[in-house]
């Protein structure tokens, strides 16, 4: 369980503090929502009906790879049962943001089933994914081998492409924010200078 | 270090472990590692073995992945062990973050899939790292002579109506009768195996 933002004192010291802790508190509590609103400004939310999920087959993931443009490329496989791959992506959706106008296209597949495209959209919806996604359709082995022999299958998974679309990185596991930052830095090939977008 | 690199770090060592993974062929690592099962005993894969050879699935009870192959474990499970092939099922789960893998959800588990060979915790995740298994439920299937024959998905699809491929209960078929594994090695999307920190 986390623990409150705002602690407002013991009670034995109540009574002869009541007015300095009400300030404290009063004073805490406009600084938590500050914090709290420039967080929800972070992962501002997009409209579902605006979030787009394509279906796609590994052919198609290295296809847009190299068809992105970018100067580099990161690929997420991901799912919405998944826990670590919900807990990184306020970290993906924070570097996708920041990098754009670097270079950075990030193309997040998931491997939930298609049947659930509606799931996948509202969790991306929330998130505030305002660039076009994908979802898996195809079985296992051929995707997984057509994406990549290194990876096991294991969720999430990350892709990091060059500007040519060779794999720079890849590892299996949820890293945070300051990771994915540092490995599309790398193939950006400068330090981290962002140059507007939601940071 | 920090989390996120550290995170980082274990997920590229994760990586690198997987070049020197076992190959088929290999004889099974951590082997005399007591686990306690289910029923409260403590037990090996070396305990665990057959005369026609030994099967090891990674698994959980929390990965939607599991619950959707959870049957099929069970009845190739049993299926295999009636052959004369020890059967174990490894939980290598931190329940830290995931409840649902905790000791007594697993005794429901197998008391509900009626297991007939042990579930056991890999209670320092370090015989998943042996095996370098990374998602669940991931099978490895040993001969007679303790030679891996058989690695990846229990089969080829997460819906039971929608399988063609019995690859795991295919490989105990060949192995028990002797004969060359159809098909030795599978991929497959899956959990990730939330591995405790190293001690």
């Amino acid at each position: 369980m986390s623990r409150p933002l705002v602690n407002c004192g013991h009670a034995e010291a109540w009574a002869s503090k009541l007015g300095h802790w009400r300030r404290s508190c009063a004073i805490g509590v406009l600084l938590g929502l500050g914090v709290l609103l420039t967080s929800c400004a972070r992962t501002k939310s997009v409209p579902v009906e605006n979030v787009s999920v394509t279906p796609v087959t590994s052919v198609d993931v290295l296809r847009a790879v190299h068809d992105s443009g970018g100067k580099a490329v990161l690929v997420n496989m991901w799912a919405t049962w998944c826990g670590p791959c919900r807990e990184e992506f306020p970290g993906l959706v924070r570097v996708a943001h920041k990098y754009a106008g670097q270079g950075l296209k990030v193309l997040l597949v998931s491997a939930d089933d298609t049947g659930d495209v509606a799931v996948v959209k509202k969790f991306l919806s929330e998130e505030g994914v305002d660039f076009p996604a994908y979802i898996k359709a195809e079985k296992d082995q051929p995707f997984i081998d057509g994406l990549d022999k290194q990876w096991t299958g294991a969720l999430p998974a990350t892709f990091v492409y060059d500007s040519s679309g060779k794999l720079h990185d890849f590892w299996e596991g949820s890293v945070e924010f300051n990771v994915f930052e540092q490995k599309v830095v790398e193939v950006l090939g400068k330090q981290a200078k962002p140059t507007g977008g939601n940071s | 270090m920090n989390k996120g690199s550290f995170v980082a770090l274990a997920a590229l060592m994760t990586v690198a472990a997987s070049a020197f993974g076992l190959n088929i062929g290999d004889k099974a690592p951590s082997t005399s590692v007591k686990m306690k099962g289910v029923d409260g005993k403590e037990v090996s894969i070396a305990d665990a073995a057959g005369k026609e050879g030994t099967l090891v699935v990674f698994s959980c009870n929390h990965c939607p992945f599991v619950k959707a192959w959870q049957d099929r474990i069970a009845s190739v499970g049993n299926a295999a062990k009636s052959k004369g092939v020890g059967v174990i099922v490894i939980n290598s789960n931190d329940p830290t973050d995931y409840p649902e893998d905790n000791f007594a959800e697993m005794q429901k588990r197998a008391q509900q899939l009626g297991f007939t060979f042990p579930y056991v915790v890999d209670a320092t995740s370090d015989v998943a790292r042996a095996f370098d298994a990374t998602r669940t439920p991931e099978a490895f299937l040993f001969d007679k002579d303790g030679k891996l024959v058989y690695h990846g998905a229990i089969d080829d699809s997460k819906e039971a109506n929608q399988v063609s491929k019995h690859f795991l209960q295919d490989a105990v078929d060949a192995a028990v009768a002797g004969k060359a594994v159809p098909v030795a090695e599978t991929k497959f999307v899956g959990c990730g195996i939330k591995f405790r920190a190293k001690t």
